[in-house]
This record gives structure tokens, sequence and C-alpha cells, in this order.
């Protein structure tokens, strides 16, 4: 009984368990975080994408120039957490949080889903940060 | 008129108390009822008007000689033969109030009561506030909000009269009308007397509107930057975590209440090109975010922003935008595009930059305020005036 209670307990806090950043890059490539490069991440980063309306959209269009501070959404105006781990501990550790936001901003910035690889090496540049 | 004459006390101070502060509550109902914001001290003058037409009711059967209702009761044939006289050799003179003075007073107090009395009604219909709450509809707020109006304009009409013939009567007989409403004094003959000034009644007066003023507006005075007075409080609205969540994350959270449920259907529908984002909720999220946006949607009408949405939105319109619904457009049409682009604002999906309860979803009238304009520097400086007279 108690070990059925354990294991209910345990899945219910799965979701919101911090994950690693070992185990992020371990999600992305068997090979783990070697796989990926953080120059490469800085340029997907700030590469320019031009969009059906002729706006150039780029990750810094809602997350600002500087990492350390408040973003805004571009279209809404809402406040947008720092993305830095520096001053926003939060950052990377909710795997739910990470997978959803990975698949609509590479969706509206880049206008399609971002691979494996391009996830890996955006996280290995975010968070030297 | 060779008689003797003599000045005495013909009004009581509780009477001209009632006057004057009957007269600064009208002027303030009138001030205050246009702009919504206001709508607190709207309804702070309303009640006040409605407290002194009830104490003169009692003051016109229990206060002195001259305010009893019995002393100025006239009939037709006397305020005709009054009014004649007026223009003949037979100018009368009456201590107290003249015949058609007496009517007017008459008319002043029912006009009066049924201002007030169907301000409650409106109150209770349309704000769902005060004692008329839940048991006056939405739908049947009209007429009261109609008969308000009429009982508006006529007790306005009625006080213009009312002045013109105090005017008249202050010139045809030589004596200063609106100052013995002030001293109370008037000159009669030598049988006349004075009556008493029944100083205590009319400071309990004074003192409880002042109370009530402070329970109205003191919370302006305690107020921070962080916590800001609300002087309304709405129903308390469904809320749901996860909508608060979902939603919050791209925008500020609008209540389902300001859509009919068609609209959130037809959004959640569309969550791939959601305003040019690909949602991508999963159907467990959606689901449970539906069953919430359709428990609580416009149409529903628990609130009166929900009413007044739904009712502007045409039966075979499904708007996916708050700001395309007319109702919206007409309540935001008088604030200047520099406003939206305060700071402080930026966009016109920032709900809770002015409405201090958008969270909550109630959007009361008063609990509103631009951000950036005077008020709070106003509130500043009646702080310092009256920290200044404590000193």
């Amino acid at each position: 009984m108690k070990k059925y209670l354990f294991v209910i307990l345990l899945s219910l806090s799965l979701p919101t368990q911090a994950i690693t950043l070992d185990d992020l890059y371990k999600r992305y490539s068997p090979e783990g975080e070697s796989a990926f490069d953080a120059e490469r991440g800085k340029q997907l980063w700030n590469q320019k994408h031009t969009a059906e309306d002729g706006k150039i959209r780029q990750c810094s269009t809602c997350h600002g120039n500087d990492l350390s501070k408040s973003g805004e959404h571009v279209k809404t105006k809402k406040v947008i957490d720092p993305m830095a781990r520096s001053v926003n501990a939060e950052r990377f550790t909710k795997m739910k949080k990470i997978k959803k936001w990975f698949k609509r901003n590479c969706k509206w910035t880049v206008g399609r889903e971002c691979t494996n690889q391009e996830k890996g090496d955006l996280i290995k540049y975010l968070t030297q940060f | 008129m060779t008689q003797q004459t003599k000045s005495i006390l013909v009004w009581d101070v509780p009477t001209r108390v009632f006057h004057w502060l009957l007269v600064i509550a009208f002027a303030i109902a009138w001030l205050s009822y246009e702009d919504n914001r206001y709508l607190d001290t709207h309804i702070f003058s309303g009640y006040t008007f409605l407290g002194l037409l009830i104490f003169r009711l009692i003051w016109g059967v229990f206060g002195t000689h001259y305010a009893r209702f019995q002393q100025f009761s006239y009939n037709s044939t006397e305020v005709i033969s009054y009014i004649k006289g007026l223009f003949g050799e037979d100018l009368r003179h009456y201590v107290g109030h003249n015949p058609a003075g007496a009517w007017a007073i008459f008319a002043l107090i029912g006009f009066g009561l049924a201002l007030t009395l169907s301000g409650l009604f409106v109150l209770g219909g349309e704000e769902q506030h005060g004692p008329l709450a839940g048991i006056v509809s939405f739908r049947q707020s009209g007429i009261f909000r109609e008969t308000h109006e009429v009982a508006a304009y006529g007790l306005l009409l009625l006080v213009f009269i009312h002045f013109c013939g105090v005017i008249t009567e202050s010139l045809l007989h030589k004596e200063n009308l609106i100052g013995a409403m002030f001293r109370g004094t008037k000159s009669a003959d030598t049988e006349s007397a004075s009556v008493r000034p029944h100083r205590l009644i009319a400071t309990t007066m004074i003192t409880v509107i002042l109370a009530y003023v402070m329970a109205t507006f003191g919370g302006y005075l305690t107020e921070t930057a962080d916590q800001p007075y609300l002087p309304f409080k709405g129903p308390e609205l469904v809320q749901n975590e996860l909508w608060q969540e979902e939603c919050s994350d791209c925008h500020f959270a609008f209540h389902p209440s300001l859509l009919p449920a068609r609209s959130w259907q037809l959004i959640f529908k569309q969550q791939a090109d959601h305003f040019d984002d690909d949602l991508d909720l999963d159907e467990e999220t959606v689901t449970e975010l539906l069953a919430y946006a359709n428990a609580n949607s416009a149409d529903l009408e628990q609130i009166e922003p929900a009413w007044r949405m739904n009712s502007s939105i045409a039966s075979k319109d499904t708007p996916l935008r708050i700001t395309d619904v007319r109702y919206w457009k007409k309540k935001h049409e008088e604030i200047d595009a520099e406003v939206w682009k305060r700071d402080s604002v930026k966009s016109k999906a920032n709900c809770a930059a002015c409405h201090l309860d958008a969270e909550q979803g109630t959007f009361e009238d008063a609990d509103m305020r631009i951000p950036g304009d005077n008020s709070l520097d106003s509130i500043e400086w009646l702080k310092s005036v009256l920290g200044g007279a404590a000193k």
C-alpha cells in the first residue's frame, strides 16, 4: 500500500519537478551536452526572419536585447521575465514550459518548429547568462 | 402695511442646514453623473439627498412651527389668489412660506423622492448594488433610468422656478429671502414669536453626513500606490487557475464574461492561429478552459459589463477581440490616443492599467483610474491640506 502511495506521489510530482541541464541535453541528443554549441545557439538567437507581414522577427523582438532584463510582448506589451538564469532562476527548470515555449516561439519567430539540435544549441547559449 | 414689525427666527437651524445641504447634494449629483469614474460620488450625493428628504418629512410633522407641512398647506384657490395679488395691489406678506412657495416646496420634495427612489432602482438594476441589487434585473432597469433622468430635469426646472419665485418675492416685498435662509430671521408682525433654533439636531445632521463622507471617501486618504482604494466591490466571479495561467502567458487574462460563449468556442477552435500564435494547447487543457469559458461567458449576463457587451453584439456576429465589440468601443472612444501610448498602459489589451478590479473581472464603474492623470495628485494635495489642518 505504501509503495503504491509512493509511486502515486512521485508521479504527481513529476510534471513540476525541476529538470537538470544534463537531463535536458540528453533529451535532445544521446550524446548530451557535448553535442551542442553555444556559438551556434547565439547565431540562432540573433538570426532575423521575415514574417508574412513583412516585418522582421527575432528572439529579441520580445525578449529584448539585454537578457538580464525583462522583455515585452511585441503586440500585447505584456512583461516577459528575463531569460538570464542569474536573475531568473526559474528558466530552463520545467520541462512542460520548455516544450511549450520552444514550440510556440519557434513557430512564431522562425515559422517552423525548431530541431532538437537547435533547441540544445539555444539552451547552451542562453544558460551562460 | 402700517402694522408694526419685528425680526423673529422663522427657519430653525436644522431646516436651514437641510436646505443648503440639499442644494449641495443636488449640485454634486449633477456634476458627477456623466463620468462613470465618479459613480461613487454620485451615489454618495444621492443617498445624502434621500437622507435629507427623509429628515425633512419627519421635520415637517414634528419640527418647529414654520417648518411643519400643516402650517403651509394651502389649497389651489389660495395659491391663485396669492399669485394674482403679486401683480396687483393686494400684496400679502407671509411670515413662513407663502402659498406659491409652499407648493414649490411640496413639488420639490415630491420630485426629489421620485429622483432618489428611481436612482435606487437604477443602482439595483444596472449596477446590482444597493438595497435593490438582485431584485431589479438589468433589463428592467431601463424604465427606472428614464424615470431618474426625467425626475432630474424636472427637479432642475423646479429649482429654477423656486429660485425665480424667491427673487421675485424678495424684490416685491423688499426682503432678502436668500439671506433669510442663511440667518433664519424674517420680519413678522408683533404677535408672531421666534421658533426654537434646535442647534443640537443640526449639529447631529452635520456629524452624520461628515461620518458618511469619511466612510465613503476615507479610503482615498489611506490608499497606497500598490493598494489603491476600490470604492465598489463587485460580486465574486468564478476564477480558474488554468485560465489565469494560460492566458496571462502572453496577455492580460480577460475574464470570460467579456465575450459570448460562441466567441470563446471559435477562439479555441482556431487556437493554431491565435492572433498569429500557435497556442498548441493539448486537448485536456482546451476542454477545461472551454468549460470554464462556457460557464461564465457574457451571454449569461452575470454582471453589468457582461450584459452590456452581450447586448451590443448582434446574434449573427462572433467577435474574437474584446476591443471589436461595439460597447467596448463606445466606452473607450473618448480616451486620447496619447493615453494608450503611456508607459503605464501601452496596449488596449492592458485592462488592468485603468480598471483596478480587472483581474476579478468585475469592471465596476468607480474602480477606474487613468494612470498618469492627476487623480492621485489631487488626493496627495487633499492629504497635504488635511495634514496641514491637523497641525
